[in-house]
């Protein structure tokens, strides 16, 4: 049951939100936590894309790792479409945003947000981006505190090796990179993930000849049969907590509901913060409207603080359809990590010679367990998918056209483009002998980019986020040295053949929309609004170096929540 | 171009629009002598012929791939699923609330629009033929007359000219105001990630594995059989599991804090130092950090 006021309402329930609730629950605050997608895993929903359920959830004992098992198949079609931004009644359409192009925002709607499809990376920003680069006005010293909390709720650990990630490294060291062991990186080189999920069993050794299930209690910890993009339930038969996956969903979540303060309230979407202006200058927040995606209904809270914590997309377009203050930089300054793809395919007699077996087998391992690191650039890392979102990810879009129209005589790479007809056929036939590697390039915050609304273009919750994203020519000389260091890692790595993809900019990771030093202060308390914070990756003043920024936005939403009750508790 | 070229050329364009127009006129009678599957079968046609460029019938890779790599999306029916999928779940340009704007149509007029753009300026490397739609459906129950009279330029066009016209439509923008208020953005570009990323998830995925694949896959069960889908037939993919035995190790060296107990292999002897896979996966270090030396590799010019 949603109560008609809060010491506290957080708008989003997604990587960051929860952190914030968690801070604010755990200092003794009533804490409203808004999501707009689904709640799945817990009791109270038990069919949470057919049936609207019940209306919220406080209770840590409503969460339920049966169910998640049942709800989350790892079948990719099915679970893309389940989780991407749309409402939960699944006979809808997914949520309308503008991007430009042929690239794609790829974000999850539901309790955990796009962490239920993240990979699990969790390093930390590069010092460099923080202290260097100009935009911050606080220190990287600043987060250390609260990425070490961070880091340990979340069980961030170095990611296990399989073939894939061997092969890369084999092919990094070759190349001549420096291997590096620290969490603070200010020079190039290789490592493995520091992943949010938790080590697989050591039984699962190749030369363990296990024969055993996969399933919990047998197995506890990451199964290696991928499933991370899939939301991961995985071991299958573990109870919530002790899914291998650290998404917020599994860590953030139960921390703030055990305490007994938080209630969250899924399938309820904000179109407006309330406010006050009693001495006619400075509004002061005084809750949120939400509307309930199942019924159509709308319900106002009161707070004495509002959390906003829905996206780099949604806190900007929340703002801008709300009547708040105009604002320079709100929706402005967007960072994606303008990124590429570039795939290795390998002869099955090098294989052998390097890794004992003909065959990669990305579909095996974690999603994502090793990274190449160059403060100033971004970074790159292994991506192991299965084959339909390895196609669309890899070979569904490109920025110049098909790969037949282009000649890569001179290139680092043979292919270069989209690739469609025979030669995707014939490519993708080679699936089990494919690394992808996924280039993330620093880029950076500029005004052009963002979000923006306009009257006429709406859906329920009304005018939509148009978002723009043009890179410029520095981000992409950035990318475009990131992709021939992994063409050349590849070729180390004995690759026989490198496509590129030169891929439209898609929004895979998002921030600096509501910065911190233009929007929001240093505690992330809007300029413009008394009690109004921002505790996502827009209140980011940069993309974090390149790195996933996960783990930098909720250190972040963590001091954030910490600061709001210095200030108003 | 030669004197003959250029009215080769101009002849080409001249029967790719007449052609087209008949072909719209066709569907416009048909729609006023209440005939409506004719503009539906114009959007199948069309969307067949995306999917035929993309993920083809490749009888060609039989001696050098295997049998199994010769059926191609049309041969499953993404088409028909890819049209009934952007039609439900996808808005394009105009929000809707309530389903009631029909984006597929759209798009199969879109790329009809790229192929006469294509063909206007020249950059088709192969005649347009009635007869190319027709093998879309082979083994399928339409007669080839009907296909020929819906069928538009777009479908006309040889398999590398679809795909060039696809392309022709990443240089498209616009933005209008409808006269009811709606604004509208249509970006050319999201046409091609609807029929050309669109169907490769679809094919590679575990979609053509369902019992209804005309429908979502919610609430369906899936035989998780490798031979069950046709693109995993082709990939090797071998289905979703819950696991695999192939952990090799951590990643290390000796006298540092990644990396402990027994190493399996050595990945770099460089430098005295080398790295290793370990048994156990140690911890990252929680090392000093100074920044004074950054270098911007490429620094932004005046932002």
């Amino acid at each position: 049951m949603v109560d008609a006021e809060y010491d506290a309402v957080v708008v989003g329930a997604g990587g960051d939100g929860p952190v914030a609730a968690w801070k604010l629950a755990e200092a003794g605050l009533s804490v409203l936590l808004l999501e707009a997608g689904p709640f799945h895993g817990n009791e109270k929903w038990p069919d949470p894309h057919g049936d609207p359920g019940a209306e919220a959830s406080s209770d840590v004992d409503d969460l339920s790792g049966e169910l998640l098992d049942e709800q989350f198949t790892t079948r990719e079609f099915e679970m893309v479409n389940r989780l991407i931004f749309g409402p939960a009644d699944e006979n809808r359409g997914i949520w309308a945003r503008k991007f430009p192009g042929d690239g794609a925002i790829l974000q999850c709607a539901g309790v955990g947000g796009t962490t239920l499809h993240y990979t699990g990376c969790h390093p930390r920003a590069y010092p460099a981006a923080i202290d260097e680069q100009g935009h911050w006005p606080i220190d990287y010293a600043d987060l250390l505190p609260y990425y070490r909390e961070v880091e340990e709720l979340c069980d961030v650990q170095p990611a296990p090796v399989t073939a894939k990630e061997e092969l890369f490294f084999r092919g990094a060291a070759a190349a001549g990179w420096e291997f590096i062991d620290g969490m603070n990186v200010t020079s190039p080189g290789y490592r493995p993930q520091p992943n949010a999920i938790r080590r697989p069993d050591r039984s699962l050794h190749v030369d363990g000849d296990y024969d055993g299930e996969f399933t919990y209690p047998d197995v506890t910890g990451h199964t290696l049969g991928l499933g991370e993009i899939a939301g991961n339930p995985h071991p299958r038969g573990a109870p919530f907590e002790e899914k291998a996956k650290r998404a917020s969903n599994v860590s953030f979540v139960p921390a703030a509901m055990r305490t007994g303060n938080v209630t969250v309230r899924p399938n309820a979407f904000a179109v407006d913060v309330t406010t006050e202006t009693p001495l006619g200058d400075t509004p002061t927040a005084t809750g949120v409207t939400f509307r309930d995606t199942w019924s159509g209904s709308t319900t106002t809270v009161e707070a004495e603080v509002v959390v906003l914590a829905a996206g780099a997309i949604e806190t900007p377009r929340l703002w801008l359809n709300a009547d708040l203050p105009d604002e320079e930089w709100v929706g402005r300054g967007l960072t994606l990590h303008f990124g590429d793809n570039v795939m290795g395919l390998w002869d099955a007699d090098d294989l052998e010679a390097t890794l004992g077996k003909p065959t990669v087998d990305q579909h095996e391992g974690q999603n994502i367990a090793a990274r190449f690191d160059y403060p100033g650039l971004g970074m790159l890392q292994t991506v192991g998918t299965t084959p339909g979102v390895g196609a669309i990810l890899g070979f569904g879009a490109s920025a110049s056209g098909f790969a037949f129209q282009h000649d890569t005589e001179d290139a680092p790479w043979d292919t270069m483009g989209r690739l469609a007809g025979p030669d995707l056929k014939r490519l993708l036939s080679d699936y089990r002998r494919m690394l992808p590697v996924l280039v993330v390039s620093d880029d950076r915050p500029l005004k052009r980019n963002g979000v923006t609304v306009q009257d006429g273009a709406e859906d329920e919750h009304g005018p939509i986020p148009l978002v723009n994203y043009t890179p410029s020519e520095a981000d992409r000389k950035r990318r475009d040295e990131l992709a021939e260091i992994a063409a050349e890692i590849l070729r180390e790595a004995g690759a026989s053949h490198v496509h590129r993809s030169d891929s439209p900019p898609t929004a895979l990771h998002l921030h600096s929309t509501m910065r911190m030093g233009k929007v929001v202060d240093e505690a992330c308390e809007a300029y413009a609004v008394d009690r109004l914070f921002v505790a996502d990756h827009s209140a980011l003043a940069n993309g974090v170096g390149g790195p996933n920024p996960t783990n930098t936005g909720q250190a972040l939403a963590a001091r954030t929540g910490e600061k709001i009750v210095e200030r108003y508790f | 171009m030669t004197r003959g070229g250029i009215i080769r050329r101009v002849r080409t364009i001249l029967a790719a629009t007449a052609s087209w127009l008949r072909t719209v006129g066709r569907r416009v009678l048909g729609r006023t002598r209440g005939d409506s599957s004719s503009g539906d079968l114009h959007t199948r046609v069309t969307f067949r012929a995306c999917v035929d460029a993309v993920i083809p019938t490749t009888p060609e890779l039989a001696d050098e791939l295997g049998p199994e790599h010769v059926p191609g999306g049309n041969d499953v029916g993404v088409a028909e699923f890819l049209a009934r999928y952007v039609g439900d779940r996808v808005q394009i340009g105009i929000p809707h609330t309530r389903h009631d704007v029909d984006v597929v149509k759209p798009i199969a007029n879109v790329l009809d629009a790229a192929a006469l753009k294509l063909i206007s300026r020249g950059d088709n490397e192969d005649e347009p033929n009635e007869e190319r739609p027709v093998a879309f459906f082979e083994g399928a129950d339409v007669p080839a007359d009907r296909i020929r009279d819906v069928a538009g330029p777009f479908a006309r066009l040889s398999p590398r000219d679809r795909l060039r016209a696809i392309h022709v439509l990443d240089e498209i923008e616009a933005q209008f105001t409808l006269p009811d208020g709606r604004f509208v953005e249509f970006d050319g570009g999201l046409v091609g990630q609807l029929v050309v990323g669109f169907p490769k998830l679809i094919y590679y995925s575990e979609w053509d594995g369902y019992p209804d694949p005309e429908s979502m896959p919610f609430g369906q069960d899936h035989p998780n059989d490798p031979a069950s889908v046709q693109g995993w037939r082709q990939t090797g993919f071998p289905g979703f599991t819950n696991g695999y035995a192939c952990l090799r190790g951590y990643l290390g060296t000796e006298d540092g804090t990644l990396g402990s107990e027994d190493a399996w292999t050595t990945i770099d002897d460089r430098d005295g130092s080398s790295v290793s896979l370990f048994e156990s996966p140690g911890r990252f270090r929680e090392n000093d950090y100074d920044t004074d030396g950054y270098v911007e590799p490429y620094p932004e010019g005046g932002v």
